[in-house]
This record gives structure tokens, C-alpha cells and sequence, in this order.
């Protein structure tokens, strides 16, 4: 009992440091999780103060609406999607009911934004309550191009990608199969049930093997790494025998002959880009890391998942040779082949792709306004100069020729992207126009759509022709 | 000292005007009510501050304003939630003051004479432990209230108090391990009350006090083990047995499955606390409505909505300041049972605070009791005042 003192002094310092330990927790819940929590969507409190405010109006381009909101009689809001199924995964949807998803959850704070109503709004309405209005989004979207590509992918299962090279702003960005999201609560069970996932945003998050497309990268990295290539042939025998049981071959097994580096990409020759593939081993590696593989890709507006580039071993000489040519484990998104392509297309320089131009307040001040903005130099402007040419060569006289379009000389590559032994393999197509000052880079990816140069190389046509004809 | 204790009660003057300033305008037109809950506050806390001053310069005049501020900030939000609620707990404001005010000056000197009464304490603990489940309603999920015509308490309130003060006085002399048998019963007794009665947070409690009281007497960590042992072992029991408790156990773990049904009542006081961040989204400005019990039980959820994370983590270290004045007066403390007993009273509203601000922020699992000095709840406020005014007693020199 005498130490009692001495007990209480104990009783004291475990209790401070329990005191001190729910602090720190608390602390970490509301500033670290809190944030996270409170925007998720079955938070009612976040749909109270939006629904206080007129949401922002989404607009394309041009200035035309996209998605607007409209008060209704009961003092509600509703909100109307212009664009309807052609835009519906890229501006996504915004109901109190299903929540929220696409540009309208990532520019939520503008668009929900209710410190517009400032005092001097307020005094010059008579001191009576202003409707609160968000602000509006100008998106970097063309609703003519975005509507070409929407339909120009048919009944097909795909994406289509549409970025300007010089700014990095998409200009179009398509995901089928759609859905109508002004009809969101008939549809709902059957979108979120469907196996074909209408719901995802195909653009963004489908990962693809991207086959013979890759053959670009694979291209940039030989250049870098193995001196004088662009001199080297090659005697292609329509196949590559890596071991007593695996064999690359060439698309029906053709035998090309004695090819250059420029023919093999021409034609699109596996055993050549196979070849580079085991021959630059961990080169390809890092080059894929630097066109974006594996990393977080900068965007705004949109949130890009990680395309895949395993790292494979000298003895795995099977999947060296099929990730030379986009195949193995390699998974590319079709924004992140559309990149590939800009990067080509802009000396080098891959940009960070971007959905919105500018954000006006109610009072017509800009808040936020788009300037282009770089990720890097991916590689020199030589070595994409050499590419490029290539790639118009495909255009012209290639695997690509349905991608043609009169009067511009349009550069790219087609892909077949072998998926499940059992199904059609996937259509690809990236590229750009015009050759001379590109403008304009897309990427094209029809599931199961055949051969690259038939099914994707014509949307591609489409698409540019649409932008070329204004 | 004295300089300083006033400047801390002018700036309690300062926050309680500035808060009810707001309220006022909260109201449309202008709510002279909050004018009122102004002055009542002040004027307790002025004349309050000057009887202790004048009559027992020697005690801890801190220990009323940590309180009164942890009031006055419950009080505030109150207001704000119900003016009929926030009435009510001023009346009983009043009421915890004045019984402050008589044990403080009248009751005789000498609180070791209580030691005596050992049995008398140990009736009263076993009867007002038992109490609710005989006789007692379902609220919430635990039956630990009881009706007496329209008026309700919870009698397990004042069965924390008699505990402690058996135990004090059980304990007061301890010299062989025999005499542990019988307080060890009383205490197991009780525990069963309330797992009976699902009060699990005061159970909670219950055994807190009763640890460190032990452990105060006997300065044996071997018993503290053994209870630590023996409370896994009855925890892992109730939890094989007692659906409820199971239930409790998944909400914890999973919050973010049950949003809907199960949790929802802990994913609405974490949306609330997330929505209010740092400062708050202001007094008026949050949704309490969303939130259940948000006068009682869930009032620190609502105070973050609205004031912010800095409130909260005021409240915390009051509560911390408060439990370190009240234990260190323990230590001027004459004998053993006056030691115990403040010793214990400080434990039991420090543990209060702990178990209900973890388990709404799901730090442990939730369990509904109340904040001391914050929450509404007239039984709640008259024992934690009158828990005060025995530790003020003590703090003066009780000898």
C-alpha cells in the first residue's frame, strides 16, 4: 500500500499514452481516410450539398452541351446527358441513386462547386437567396468526331481513342458496348449484371494485348540499343524455332525472305521483331517502362490503369520473342497505344493526355484553364523520325492500307492480337496524319475483331477522315 | 496560478459567447434564447469559480473549469440539435451545480469516516446493478434503463459509484490475499449485470475501474494479468454465446458491408466525422440528422461534423487534463480509501471518454454509453458532477 503513490503516477502514464494513441488515431482517420470516406457514393451528406447547387454544365469543344442539369418542379435536379450513349463512359453519370463515375466524379468539386453565390451576388438580389450554380467544364471532346467514332465501331465490342499531338487533348474517347445514361434507372440491373461489362470504360481500364502495335516500341528500343540495325537483313523463314516445342511464326506461317529492319515492320514480320525481342532482353523492359508500361500514366480528367511489360528472364526466350511483338503477358489500355502513337507523332515527346480545356465560374471567370504539359522525351526526335516513316510506309504499301485517307498521308500500324486460342483475335490500329505536321493521334481496338489491317485500319480511316473534312 | 486560472475562464467567457452568438444567428429571426444559455453558463462558472476561490483557496480550481469547458461545449452543440434538449440539460446543469456546491461546502470533512459503510456500498452496488434487468426497458438495444412514471435513469449509473466506493473501501486495508475473494465476486457480479443487461460499454468500464483499483491496492501486475486473462476468456465466451456480440464484433471489423443495415449507424458517424475534417464544416452547417443518438451517445460525431477535428481532438486532451488534475489530487490524499476512491472516479470518466470516442470513430468496437460532461443525459451529468465534487473535495486537503 505504501506505493500507491508510485502506482497512481503508473496509472497515469498508461493512461496518457492511451489518450495519446486514440489522438493519433483520430487524427489519421479524418485526415487521411476522411477525405476518401466522405466522397464515397452512399454518403447522403454529399448529395445534400450538391443537390443545393445547379450542377455545372459539361460542354464539348465547341460549345456545345454535353451534360446539363435542369431544376425540376419538386425542387430537384435533373440531369440531362446530350451526348447520350456516344459519351456516356468518358463524361460518366451523376445520380443520386447509382452514384457517380467518369469526369462528373473527377470535376465534382467544380461542377457541385457552391462558393459562387458570393456576398455581392446575394446584395445585388435584393438580400434574397441567389441559386447556387457550379461551375461549367469545357471538355477538350469534339462531339461530331466522338459521334464518327461511336458509330463507326458498329456492333463491335472496342475503343476508340482520339488525341490531338501537339497539346495532348482528347478529342474523342469511345468504349463499347454503352449504355443510355439518361435512362440509367431502367437500365441499371441489366448494365451491372451484363458479362460484357457495359459499364467500364473500355479506353481506360481494357487492357489488351496489343500485338503487332507494339512492334513500335519494340522499334524505338532496337534503334536505341543496337547499332546499326537500320542496316541489318535478316532471312525470314516465315518461322522462329526457339525450342523443341515452341515456334514463332509470321501470320499463316509466310516466309519473307531476306528483309530489312524497315520491310520487317512493313509487313509486320514476328520472326524479325521476335528476334529483336530475345536480342534486347531488358532494353525492351525499360523501353516499355518509359512509353508509360507499368506506371501511372499523368492524366487529367481521366484516370488511365496501368498497361503491363513483365520482366522475363534471358532463359524465357519464348516469351522474350512473343513480348517483342506485343504478345505474352503484355496488356496495353487503347489510351495508352493512343500515347504511343502522339509520342511518335510529336518528335518524341509524349504528352500528358487532357480532358478539359477550361472551368468558368457562373460569372464567366475562367477558374481553371488547360495548358499542354509533358511527360517526357521518351525517345530522340531522330529515332521517332525513322519510326514514323515506317509507319507511313505500313499506310501506304503495308498491312495498313485500309487506313488511307484522300488527300493526307496518314502513318500507323496495324495489330492481331492473339487472346484465347478459341476466338477471333483482337483488331489493333494506331496512328496518325497527317504525315508531314501530325495533328491528330488515334488508337483503334475492335475485340475480336480479325486482322488489324481490315476491321480497326478502317474505323481509323473513318475517324481521321471525319476530322480532315472540317 | 491564479492569474492564469483567470485568463482560462475569461477565455471560456469569450468561447461561450462566440458560440452562442452564432446560434443566435443561426435562428431566423434572432434566437434571444441563446443570450440566455449565455448568461446561465457564465454566471455558474463566475459564481462557481468564486465560492472555490473564496472558501477553498488550497484545492484545484482547474479541475471545475476543465469540466465546465467540456460543458460548454457539449451544451453549444445541443443547442444547436434541440433547444428543447438543450433546456432540459441546462436544468440539470443547474441541478449537478448546486449538489457540487453542497458536497463541496457542506458535506462534514473526513470522506475516510465513509469507509465504514463497506456494506452498505455493497448493497447498493449489487441493487443498482441488478436493478435494470429485472425491472428495466430495452433502449437501443441494451435494457439498461428504468422507467418511474415518465421519468427514466439508468441505474447502473449510480451502481458505477457504489462499486467504486465498496472497492475503496474493500480494498483500503488489503493484507492477504483472502480479502480479494469478496470484492473479486462483487465485481464479477456486476459484469454479469451488465452483459445480461447488454450494456457492454459499461461493462467495459466496469472492469477498467475495477483493474486499476486492484492494481492501486495490491501493486500486483500478476492480478492485472490474470483479469486481462480472465476478461479474454469471458470476452471470447459472450462472443461464442451472444449473437449480439458477434454482431458488434463484425460491424467493427467490416463496417463498409453493412452500410445500409448492420453499421449503419458507425458508417453515419464516420461519414460524419470525415465530412467535418480539420475546422469543421461549420456550427449549423453539418447533417447531425443522419447521425443516431446524436445528443447522447454519438454527440462527438456531430461536434467533429460541425466543428471540425480540431474540437475533437479539444475534447480529448480536456478529458486527458481533466483525468490528470483529478488523479493527481488522489496523491494528496491522507489514506488509502479517500486515495482509492478518487483514483477510481478519475479512472471511470476517463475510461468513458475513451471507449465512446473509440468505438464511434471505429477505433474499437462501438458501444453505447455516454461522453462525460458533453453528452445530454441527466443521470449522466449528476454523477460526473458529483464525481467532481468528491474530487475537489480531495483536492482541497480532505483531512
Amino acid at each position: 500500500m505504501d506505493n500507491l503513490t508510485t502506482n497512481i503516477k503508473r496509472v497515469m502514464i498508461i493512461f496518457l499514452i492511451v489518450f495519446i494513441v486514440l489522438i493519433s488515431y483520430l487524427s489519421y482517420f479524418t485526415l487521411f481516410r476522411g477525405p476518401e470516406i466522405a466522397t464515397r457514393p452512399d454518403n447522403r451528406r454529399m448529395w445534400d450539398i450538391r443537390n443545393k447547387v445547379v450542377r455545372g454544365t459539361i460542354y464539348d469543344k465547341n460549345g456545345k452541351e454535353l451534360s446539363v442539369s435542369e431544376k425540376t418542379k419538386n425542387n430537384q435536379y435533373k440531369r440531362t446527358y446530350k451526348g447520350g450513349a456516344a459519351t456516356a463512359h468518358v463524361l460518366g453519370y451523376y445520380d443520386p441513386q447509382y452514384g457517380i463515375s467518369g469526369l462528373e466524379n473527377l470535376y465534382d468539386s467544380y461542377l457541385s462547386s457552391n462558393i459562387s453565390a458570393s456576398f455581392m451576388a446575394w446584395v445585388g438580389n435584393g438580400f434574397k437567396e441567389v441559386d447556387k450554380k457550379g461551375d461549367d467544364v469545357y471538355t477538350s471532346l469534339d462531339l461530331g468526331l466522338q459521334q464518327t467514332a461511336y458509330n463507326a465501331l458498329g456492333s463491335s465490342r472496342g475503343s476508340v481513342v482520339v488525341i490531338k499531338v501537339d497539346t495532348g487533348e482528347i478529342l474523342a474517347m469511345v468504349s463499347k458496348p454503352s449504355y443510355d445514361p439518361n435512362k440509367l434507372g431502367e437500365i441499371w440491373k441489366q448494365l451491372s449484371t451484363d458479362e460484357q461489362r457495359p459499364l467500364l470504360n473500355r479506353a481506360v481500364s481494357g487492357l489488351y494485348p496489343p500485338g503487332s502495335t507494339f512492334k513500335v516500341v519494340t522499334g524505338v528500343s532496337a534503334l536505341e540499343n543496337i547499332d546499326g540495325i537500320e542496316k541489318e537483313t535478316f532471312n525470314d523463314e516465315g518461322k522462329l524455332v526457339l525450342g523443341p516445342d515452341y515456334t514463332l511464326s509470321n501470320d499463316q506461317g509466310k516466309a519473307m525472305g531476306k528483309i530489312n529492319f524497315e520491310q520487317a515492320m512493313v509487313k509486320s514480320s514476328n520472326v524479325f521483331f521476335g528476334n529483336l525481342g530475345i536480342r534486347l532482353e531488358k532494353n525492351l523492359f525499360k523501353t516499355a517502362e518509359k512509353f508509360g508500361f507499368n506506371r501511372n500514366i499523368p492524366a487529367d480528367g481521366i484516370i488511365i490503369d496501368n498497361s503491363r511489360f513483365p520482366k522475363y528472364d534471358i532463359s524465357e526466350k519464348g516469351n522474350l520473342a512473343q513480348a517483342g511483338i506485343g504478345q505474352a503477358e503484355v496488356l496495353a489500355t487503347p489510351v495508352q497505344m493512343a500515347l504511343v502513337a502522339q509520342t511518335i507523332a510529336n518528335d518524341g515527346v509524349m504528352l500528358k493526355p487532357v480532358l478539359v480545356d477550361k472551368v468558368v465560374d457562373y460569372s464567366g471567370n475562367t477558374v481553371k484553364e488547360f495548358r499542354p504539359d509533358e511527360i517526357g522525351q521518351i525517345t530522340s526526335p531522330g529515332y521517332a523520325a525513322e519510326i514514323k516513316r515506317f509507319m507511313r510506309d505500313v499506310v501506304a504499301k503495308g498491312t495498313g492500307t485500309r487506313a488511307q485517307v484522300s488527300g493526307i498521308q496518314v502513318c500507323g500500324k496495324t495489330g492481331t492480337a492473339q487472346h484465347l486460342e478459341s476466338k477471333n483475335p483482337h483488331s489493333w490500329f494506331i496512328g496518325f496524319a497527317p504525315y508531314k505536321n501530325p495533328e491528330i493521334a488515334v488508337a483503334v481496338i475492335v475485340e475480336e475483331g480479325g486482322y488489324g489491317g481490315t476491321a480497326a485500319a478502317k474505323i481509323s480511316s473513318q475517324v481521321m477522315s471525319k476530322y480532315f473534312k472540317k | 496560478m491564479t492569474k492564469r486560472l483567470k485568463t482560462l475562464q475569461f477565455l471560456i467567457y469569450l468561447f461561450i459567447f462566440f458560440g452562442f452568438l452564432n446560434l443566435a444567428f443561426l435562428g431566423k429571426p434572432i434566437d434571444p434564447m441563446a443570450g440566455v444559455f449565455f448568461a446561465v453558463i457564465t454566471v455558474i462558472v463566475a459564481v462557481t469559480s468564486w465560492v472555490l476561490k473564496k472558501y477553498y483557496p488550497m484545492g484545484d480550481r482547474l479541475i471545475f473549469l476543465l469540466a465546465m469547458l467540456l460543458c460548454s461545449i457539449g451544451m453549444i452543440m445541443l443547442f444547436r440539435l434541440s433547444r428543447t434538449t438543450a433546456v432540459k440539460q441546462l436544468l440539470w446543469l443547474v441541478i449537478g451545480i448546486v449538489m457540487f456546491l453542497f458536497v463541496v461546502l457542506y458535506l462534514k470533512k473526513g470522506l475516510v469516516k465513509y469507509a465504514g459503510y463497506r456494506y452498505v456500498f455493497l448493497a447498493g452496488t449489487i441493487a443498482f446493478m441488478a436493478m435494470a434487468t429485472f425491472i428495466g426497458v430495452e433502449i437501443l438495444g441494451a435494457k439498461n434503463w428504468v422507467k418511474i412514471g415518465p421519468y427514466g435513469f439508468q441505474p447502473s449509473e449510480f451502481g458505477k459509484i457504489f462499486l467504486i466506493l465498496y472497492l475503496s473501501a474493500a480494498l483500503s486495508d488489503i493484507k492477504s490475499r483472502k480479502q480479494l475473494i469478496e470484492p473479486g465476486i462483487v465485481i464479477i457480479i456486476s459484469l454479469g449485470f451488465m452483459v445480461l443487461q447488454k450494456d457492454l460499454g459499461t461493462a467495459l468500464i466496469i472492469f477498467a475501474v475495477s483493474v486499476t483499483m486492484v492494481y492501486l491496492a495490491t501493486s500486483k501486475k500478476l492480478y492485472v494479468l490474470i483479469s486481462l486473462g480472465l476478461f479474454g476468456a469471458g470476452g471470447a465466451a459472450s462472443y461464442a454465446v451472444f449473437g449480439h456480440i458477434r454482431k458488434r464484433f463484425m460491424i467493427w471489423l467490416n463496417p463498409w458491408d453493412y452500410v445500409y443495415n448492420e453499421s449503419y449507424q458507425l458508417v453515419q458517424s464516420m461519414y460524419a466525422i470525415a465530412m467535418g475534417g480539420l475546422f469543421g464544416r461549420g456550427l449549423g452547417m453539418g447533417h447531425p440528422g443522419y447521425v443516431a443518438v446524436n445528443e447522447s451517445d454519438f454527440i462527438f460525431s456531430v461536434i467533429c461534423e460541425e466543428m471540425g477535428l480540431l474540437m475533437g481532438l479539444a475534447i480529448l486532451i480536456l478529458h486527458f487534463l481533466l483525468f490528470y488534475r483529478s488523479i493527481r489530487s488522489a496523491l494528496h490524499a491522507e489514506n488509502n480509501f479517500t486515495k482509492l476512491l478518487t483514483a477510481g472516479l478519475s479512472v471511470m470518466m476517463a475510461t468513458q471518454a475513451l471507449v465512446i470516442v473509440g468505438g464511434v470513430t471505429g477505433f474499437i468496437p462501438l458501444t453505447g454509453i455516454t461522453l462525460p460532461f458533453v453528452s445530454y443525459g441527466g443521470t449522466s451529468l449528476l454523477i460526473s458532477f458529483l464525481s467532481l465534487s468528491i474530487i475537489q473535495k480531495v483536492s482541497e486537503g480532505d483531512e
